[in-house]
């Protein structure tokens, strides 16, 4: 049986990627930072089975920025596998912490190759690289070699991690890849993210809840795609004959303003109506217009996203409706966001 | 009477600049990480400057720092020098060559705002490079630790310019050599060895690839260019070099047949040392810091190998002086006055 660890398993990457390796028969390992309040709603409807699975998901406290805890963990896990999706994830939060920004996303990547080369590089590794490290780059669409012009702390930090995984591939000869994700949304997505937080005032709004949503840059254009799909192209990645970077988008984009259209259309609302444009939410240095080119990934991979943009925003705008119904009814006590 | 702050001023390029800024009249305190470290580099203007103990790692220091002496200009030179020991502390690589750039620049944003802040950023970052020269437009592909770590610190020295409206000019430095210059770097190794040799020290000289090429400009002459930077109207990056590649053969030839020898007789290519060229052709296009700041480097190839050759004769002679006849000075480092 593989043994797989994920760093971030309690985010909305990590749980979809859990889900995929325990349903391929992996032995999934995750790492989870103590935490005052509860932090892995997205992974409780996988974990309470685990006696009946044989104890197949174990979650671990390790942090980023302890090296010695990671270093303990490999070798106690000696992992096949490792997928490391843990970061300080928010942009425009990372212009209000930085430093912890770089400490967590940056250098906890150099912590966690470290470890791996500590073990014996027999491990295979996952980084998670981002399209916000393209930041404002004039050159679109977007693919492996156009160049970073990384536009906030964050993207900053996913480009260092972005290079040291190279850099540790091509001086030891570790099976390292970079998939360069572009925006990747699901019913999972944190509520403060752009997506999620116009998907959850919808249905708020519809249930007449809350009469307003305010938003920043309605501009901005992305490459929205579905994440159980994205995940699933980290996988690929690491089955691999030899390590490679991707990206891996859907090749479409765009604006907030349409996700906002499609979402209240879906419920037969006018989005003007309801939305306002508050200037404290305008990031300091936008970023214009993400595009990915995934061919390379269709061609080596054999990945090809099916959810488009519509279908997207429907299934969330769905799923954040039936939550708050299931709140509302009180068939749901605790927050899950992980019934979709 | 301004007040400059440069932070690793016992380095080769710290004290260059101190010796500078004083003949400029500026009120000149340097950081150093500990003040029992080798301050030879500053001992001939050791009363003249003031020189403090600080950890670049903690933001509350750095900002008291600021509090205290409030600056009108930073030039951040400290580092991890770009040595072969990087790939064994790439953590604490990154920890002071990326990190604490946001430390600092996000203490200016509070303490100090309207200071004039140089960041010293590296060719390394190029690592192997799609053109050749390089400008200040050139994608980075950084291929050690120290590349990765200097692109952090470049883009994070951008981002502070735009999104916090900081005076942040990042200066793109190729290899600039002195007297100065720590023993571990290969013109310095070469300028020792000659001298050393001519005077019937040693016997031979190992080194590695020689027919490595690089763009060597004179330390003195960079720290001006950092220092124009900061008085221009706007803040901007630019890329200082000399513009000639040098191969090490070529270094060797210079620095032996001016102590009237020929280095074939004494430098061995040390199959050992021959790793793998980490970067392309690292040459620097400075015809944006020639326009802008008017800049051009004093010192070229051929005055800068005799500079160093003749100062390691010196330092010879020295330390022959002060020891009787066993030249035992590892650790010593050359000081000179500025011959500019």
């Amino acid at each position: 049986m593989k043994k797989a660890l994920i760093t971030g398993i309690t985010g909305q990457d990590g749980s979809y990627l859990a889900e995929l390796l325990l349903s391929k028969g992996y032995e999934v390992h995750g790492i989870k930072r103590r935490s005052s309040s509860f932090n892995t709603s997205r992974i409780d409807n996988i974990l309470p089975d685990w006696h009946e699975r044989e104890a197949r998901l174990l979650l671990h406290f390790a942090d980023l920025s302890d090296a010695t805890s990671l270093l303990r963990l490999l070798y106690r896990i000696q992992p096949d596998e490792v997928y490391h999706l843990g970061a300080q994830s928010h942009v425009k939060v990372s212009f209000e912490l930085p430093e912890y920004t770089g400490d967590v996303t940056a250098l906890g990547t150099i912590r966690l190759l470290e470890a791996i080369r500590e073990i014996g590089f027999k491990t295979r590794f996952y980084q998670a690289s981002s399209s916000e490290m393209f930041g404002t780059t004039p050159e679109h669409p977007q693919c492996e070699t156009t160049p970073f012009r990384p536009s906030s702390p964050y993207a900053c930090a996913k480009a260092y991690a972005h290079w040291m995984t190279i850099n540790f591939r091509e001086s030891y000869g570790l099976f390292a890849c970079n998939g360069i994700l572009f925006n990747h949304e699901s019913p999972r997505r944190g509520e403060t993210f752009v997506s999620r937080k116009i998907t959850r005032g919808v249905a708020r709004i519809r249930a007449g809840l809350q009469d307003k949503l305010y938003m920043g840059n309605l501009d901005a254009k992305r490459d929205w795609g579905y994440t159980p799909e994205y995940v699933d192209a980290m996988w690929r990645m690491l089955q691999l004959d030899s390590p490679d970077d991707f990206v891996v988008a859907t090749g479409e984009t765009h604006s907030v303003r349409e996700f906002l259209e499609s979402a209240f259309d879906h419920v037969g609302l006018d989005w003007q109506k309801f939305v306002e444009i508050d200037p404290r939410y305008f990031r300091p240095t936008e970023v214009r217009f993400l595009q990915g080119d995934a061919r390379k990934a269709e061609r080596v991979l054999g990945w090809r996203p099916q959810v488009k943009f519509h279908h997207l925003v429907k299934l969330m705008v769905d799923a954040d409706i039936k939550l708050l119904e299931d709140q509302l009814s009180g068939h749901l006590v605790r927050h899950a966001g992980a019934h979709d | 009477m301004p007040t400059a702050l440069i932070t690793g001023v016992n380095g080769q390029d710290g004290s260059y600049l101190a010796e500078f800024l004083l003949s400029k009249g500026y009120c000149v305190v340097g950081t150093t990480p500990d003040e029992s470290l080798d301050q030879q580099r500053l001992l001939h203007i050791r009363g003249k400057i003031e020189v403090v103990e600080t950890d670049l790692l903690r933001q509350d220091l750095v900002e008291n720092l600021l509090r205290k002496y409030q600056p009108d200009e930073v030039y951040n030179l400290a580092a991890r020098a770009s040595s072969r020991d990087l790939w064994t502390h790439p953590v604490s690589t990154g920890d002071l060559n990326a990190l604490a750039v946001t430390r600092l620049l996000d203490a200016i944003g509070k303490v100090v705002p309207r200071v004039h802040f140089v960041q010293a950023s590296s060719s390394e970052m190029f690592g192997n490079p799609s053109e050749c020269p390089q400008s200040e437009t050139t994608p980075f592909h950084p291929r050690n630790p120290y590349g990765v770590a200097k692109a952090y610190g470049h883009w994070t020295t951008i981002i502070y310019r735009q999104h916090r409206n900081l005076f942040a000019c990042s200066s793109i430095l190729y290899n600039h050599e002195s007297p100065r210059r720590g023993f571990e770097f290969v013109t310095r190794k070469i300028s020792r060895a000659a001298a050393m040799i001519s005077l019937g020290e040693e016997k031979e000289l190992r080194l590695g690839r020689l027919d490595a090429r690089r763009d060597w400009g004179f330390a003195g002459d960079y720290v001006q260019a950092m220092w124009l930077m900061l008085q221009q109207p706007h803040p901007d990056d630019y890329v200082i070099a000399t513009g000639e590649a040098h191969s090490v053969r070529d270094f060797c030839e210079e620095a032996f047949s001016y102590v009237d020898l020929n280095y074939r007789d004494f430098v061995v290519e040390d199959q050992e040392n021959l790793r793998s060229e980490e970067t392309g052709l690292l040459v620097g296009n400075p015809s944006k810091a020639y326009r802008s700041l008017g800049w051009k480097p004093k010192v070229g190839f051929h005055d800068l190998v005799r500079m160093m050759v003749d100062a390691d004769v010196q330092l010879v002679h020295q330390q022959r002086a002060q020891q009787g006849q066993s030249p035992a000075f590892q650790s010593q480092t050359a000081v000179r006055q500025n011959p500019s």
